[in-house]
């Protein structure tokens, strides 16, 4: 459920970006807070190790305008993606209203993805989610590299229906802001006061 | 959708203002376990109160499941102490934190005094709103804000011709 505060008129949607190691989550995220003007961004913050591997999660809020007196805002978090953080990726789940699954392309790597994904929908269904019901947009990142998975692999695999799907080079910025919209909308598009 | 009443979140200032007044806090924040700032009082400017928010439910979670691994269902409170600045947290019920932003840690005793004090008004406050939040949420025409939502989306997440990564 997005928080909606009347005092300080704010709507906000949080946006997770989930996957496995080293499938450019953060990546994502640099690129989005780069190209976006001063006035929708705030800091960006990056929890991750001496190596640069997350440790925690990146998080920084966008503010895109108002409307009714609202500010619209979407606060974007990534999850660590190593193995060993499952219990840091439960809890960055919380809250969330839509996910952007990066898979990493790479033909040797479709088991970490459905692996990855599998532990994500179970992480949704302990907090009570559907995730046949949840906004979630599976982008194949990295789609420069050979041999790569072709488009379908995954959902196949996993047997997805009907997941909106992106492509990117997120380390060149391909795709990413597509992305970004895709599942932007698909939370708007489902945005409604019960 | 969470939606509180005006009246509520002015009774939370309020009781977040006395906290800070009668503690000689900097400042004290209550946010949800998401990470989002619900209200702050005190001296509000000179903090990013919204990465502040989004650090402390990240730290309060990863506390939860450490208290898990040692037996507790979760830790009431934490306490982070620093050379000048120290920071009092506190769980407001199953939903809500409150941070306390304080300097002498002399008063730690009074912050500690002063956030019990008032943990069960905001809990009453906060508990009261979510049952009232469909009254409340009248004044949003929702396929507007969508309309004009996807409107800003538009604008503002732009895609270029040269950002296309389809193979």
């Amino acid at each position: 459920m997005p928080h909606l505060d009347p005092t300080e008129k704010q709507i906000v949607f949080k946006i997770v970006y989930f996957g496995p190691g080293m499938s450019g989550k953060t990546t994502n995220l640099r690129y989005i807070h780069k190209v976006l003007t001063n006035k929708y961004k705030g800091e960006m913050l990056v929890l991750d190790t001496e190596k640069e591997r997350t440790l925690f999660f990146d998080f920084f809020p966008v503010s895109l305008g108002t409307i009714q007196g609202y500010s619209l805002k979407f606060h974007l978090y990534t999850i660590p993606g190593q193995i060993f953080y499952e219990a840091s990726r439960k809890i960055l789940l919380v809250g969330a209203e839509g996910v952007v699954f990066v898979a990493d392309s790479s033909a040797d790597r479709l088991r970490d993805n459905t692996e990855m994904f599998m532990a994500m929908n179970e992480n949704l269904r302990s907090q009570g989610i559907d995730p046949s019901s949840f906004p979630v947009v599976l982008q194949y990142n990295k789609r420069d590299c050979n041999p790569r998975l072709s488009i379908g692999e995954i959902e196949r695999e996993l047997g997805l229906e009907n997941i909106p799907v992106t492509e990117s080079i997120a380390i060149e910025g391909k795709g990413v802001m597509k992305t970004l919209q895709v599942i932007s909308k698909e939370i708007i598009s489902r945005f409604q006061i019960s | 959708m969470y939606l509180p009443k005006r009246e509520d979140t002015d009774d939370i200032k309020k009781l977040l203002s006395s906290l800070v007044s009668r503690s000689k806090a900097i400042t004290a924040l209550l946010i949800s376990r998401e990470g989002i700032c619900i209200s702050k009082a005190g001296n509000v400017e000179t903090l990013n109160s919204t990465a502040l928010a989004a650090l402390v439910a990240g730290m309060f979670a990863a506390t939860r499941e450490v208290a898990n691994i040692v037996g507790e269902e979760q830790f009431s409170i934490l306490l982070q102490q620093g050379e000048k600045r120290h920071i009092h947290i506190s769980l407001i019920g199953q939903r809500n934190m409150m941070i306390v932003v304080f300097e002498d840690y002399r008063k730690i005793g009074r912050v500690r005094h002063e956030a019990r004090t008032i943990g069960p008004d905001l809990v009453r406050i906060l508990e009261g709103r979510e049952k009232s939040q469909k009254d409340d949420a009248e004044d949003i025409s929702v396929p507007e804000f969508r309309e004009f939502a996807l409107n800003l989306i538009d604008r503002i997440f732009v895609v270029g011709k040269e950002e296309d990564a389809s193979s």
